[in-house]
């Protein structure tokens, strides 16, 4: 089942056109990554599906169903969680509260505060500080808790390995690859070519605001990627 | 000294009530509403109509029930369009709703001064350190702590609570979880308006009614939210008790620079520390 669908997207912020005709699909279980240098429009993607562009042309769906009037929660209300760009965890709020927020669709999964902090023993021991007092590691371990007390379907990561050790980066992917073969759907944003070869299935670029390639990543060499990638 | 004490924590209490409710909505709305002092003063003469109707406990009940619908009512047609306009604009239009809310109160209630009536109940004085202290300002201290300990209670305790103050550092973030944000502002505005109603009525047997009295209030209030930093409810009720005392006793031992001294600790607090003393930390 498709959980979520752009096709032939259109996306304005003000007068200014940044999606140019969109299309990529993310069914339930896959590895997706949507790969691209700077400035092509990737984290527009996400921004338009939480309702903050102008959406000119085209359609999104979610889980099939064609969603006209996107707000910042349709998507989490539709079973979409996503770690955002520079993670955003709310820096005054602690540990454990930014956690719970990321509960606030209540959908019933294996996902448990308890569980999180299995995962990542770190937020356990630091439940009662502030966001802002985490290292960057520790933020993107939180954003990505958070994103699981949503016990998504779908999970969305925007250039998650963003200011990473390559260690960490390395947990990452094991654990995207975990989620994935849980049943996890995963769209993964990035530029990390390592990152998205290590995790994804198949592949989609994005250049000038549109699709310029896809495929399987099967198929695909690092350096073929990296070549993608520079379109 | 007791007593002047008390009087500082008197209008310390009045302005935390006003203030918080300018935290509230700044924090969902992003809106500095210029026609919040109205809203006390409108909440002010709702509740004087219902007690000259005969019960003042009733005045209370109307003005804060009134008041919140009000606010629901400009969260939905108003602050909900004005969340995304530059900062100039919602400063603009909530100017100039305050001049409409003015205009209006002076068309119903005419020009004149009025006189608040005070609840039996709460006539007379106690004898506090020797000294006689009216009964009603002990029940505006004690209004003001039953609000600032429930509201604080509530935010901390509850789910509701969490989501305000997620929604409150970041709106998108918080929307992102799955939380209706513009639903849960309508109940932050109505509260936030509710609390304006309250302190509106509760100021009114201290103040004299007329159709600017919510102006000066709203300058000191604006100054707590700055100095408490922007979105911060504990900050507010700090600098809110702070004000309180300045104004007091500024007015006894500098008189000449009462009204400057609020001014200039908020210059001061910025210079000190751009955020106030709890602003969000980014």
């Amino acid at each position: 089942m498709s959980l979520l669908a752009f096709h032939d997207v259109h996306a304005l912020y003000g007068q200014a056109r940044i999606l140019n005709g969109v299309t990529f699909e993310v069914g339930a279980g896959e590895r997706v990554a949507l790969v691209g240098r700077n400035g092509v429009g990737k984290t527009t993607v996400v921004n338009t599906l939480c309702g903050g562009t102008r959406v000119a042309q085209g359609r999104i769906e979610l889980r099939g169903r064609p969603t006209k009037d996107l707000r910042g929660y349709s998507a989490a209300q539709n079973g979409i969680a996503i770690v955002l760009q520079g993670r955003g965890i709310l820096p005054n709020l602690t540990v454990e509260e930014n956690l719970l927020l990321g509960g606030a669709t209540a959908r019933r999964g294996p996902w448990t505060l308890a569980k999180i902090q299995e995962l990542f023993p770190i937020l356990s021991e630091r439940r009662s500080n502030p966001g802002w007092a985490l290292s960057g590691g520790q933020q993107q371990m939180l954003a990505i808790g958070r994103a699981l007390m949503a016990n998504p379907d779908l999970l969305i990561l925007d250039e998650p390995s963003e200011g990473l050790a390559p260690v960490i980066v390395d947990d990452l992917a094991a654990l995207l690859v975990q989620l994935g073969t849980d049943g996890m759907g995963i769209l993964l944003i990035e530029q990390n070519i390592s990152l998205i070869h290590r995790v994804a299935e198949r592949f989609y670029v994005l250049s000038k605001g549109s699709v310029a390639e896809s495929g399987s990543l099967h198929n695909v060499s690092r350096d073929e990627l990296q070549g993608h990638i520079a379109i | 000294m007791l007593i002047q004490l008390l009087n500082g924590v008197v209008y310390g209490g009045l302005l935390y009530l006003l203030s918080v409710g300018l935290v509230l909505i700044f924090g969902l709305r992003q809106v500095v509403n210029f026609a919040h002092g109205a809203l006390f003063m409108i909440g002010a003469y709702i509740g004087y109509s219902v007690a000259a109707a005969g019960s003042w406990w009733g005045g209370l009940v109307v003005a804060v029930v009134a008041m919140a619908i009000a606010g629901c009512v400009l969260d939905a047609t108003l602050f909900r369009a004005l969340r995304k306009q530059d900062h100039i604009v919602t400063v603009l239009v909530t100017f100039g709703l305050l001049l409409i809310l003015e205009t209006l109160v002076t068309v119903i209630w005419g020009k004149a001064y009025l006189r608040y009536p005070m609840p039996d109940l709460l006539s007379g004085t106690v004898d506090i350190a020797g000294s006689p202290f009216p009964v009603y300002r002990l029940f505006v201290i004690v209004v003001s702590i039953v609000v600032a300990l429930s509201l604080a209670s509530w935010l901390r305790f509850t789910r509701i609570g969490l989501y305000v103050r997620a929604a409150s550092t970041d709106a998108r973030v918080t929307s992102i979880q799955g939380i209706n944000v513009d639903r849960l502002s309508l109940i932050v505005v109505g509260l936030g308006t509710a609390l304006a109603g309250l302190s509106g009525v509760v100021a009114g047997p201290l103040l004299s009614l007329s159709p600017t009295m919510g102006n000066y209030i709203l300058i000191d209030s604006f100054i707590v939210v700055v100095i408490g930093g922007m979105g911060s409810f504990g900050g507010a009720f700090v600098a809110a008790l702070l004000i309180g005392q300045i104004h007091n006793f500024g007015a006894i031992y500098l008189p000449w620079a009462g009204t400057m001294l609020p001014l200039l600790l908020m210059v001061g607090v910025l210079i000190w520390r751009p955020t106030g003393l709890s602003g969000a930390r980014t």
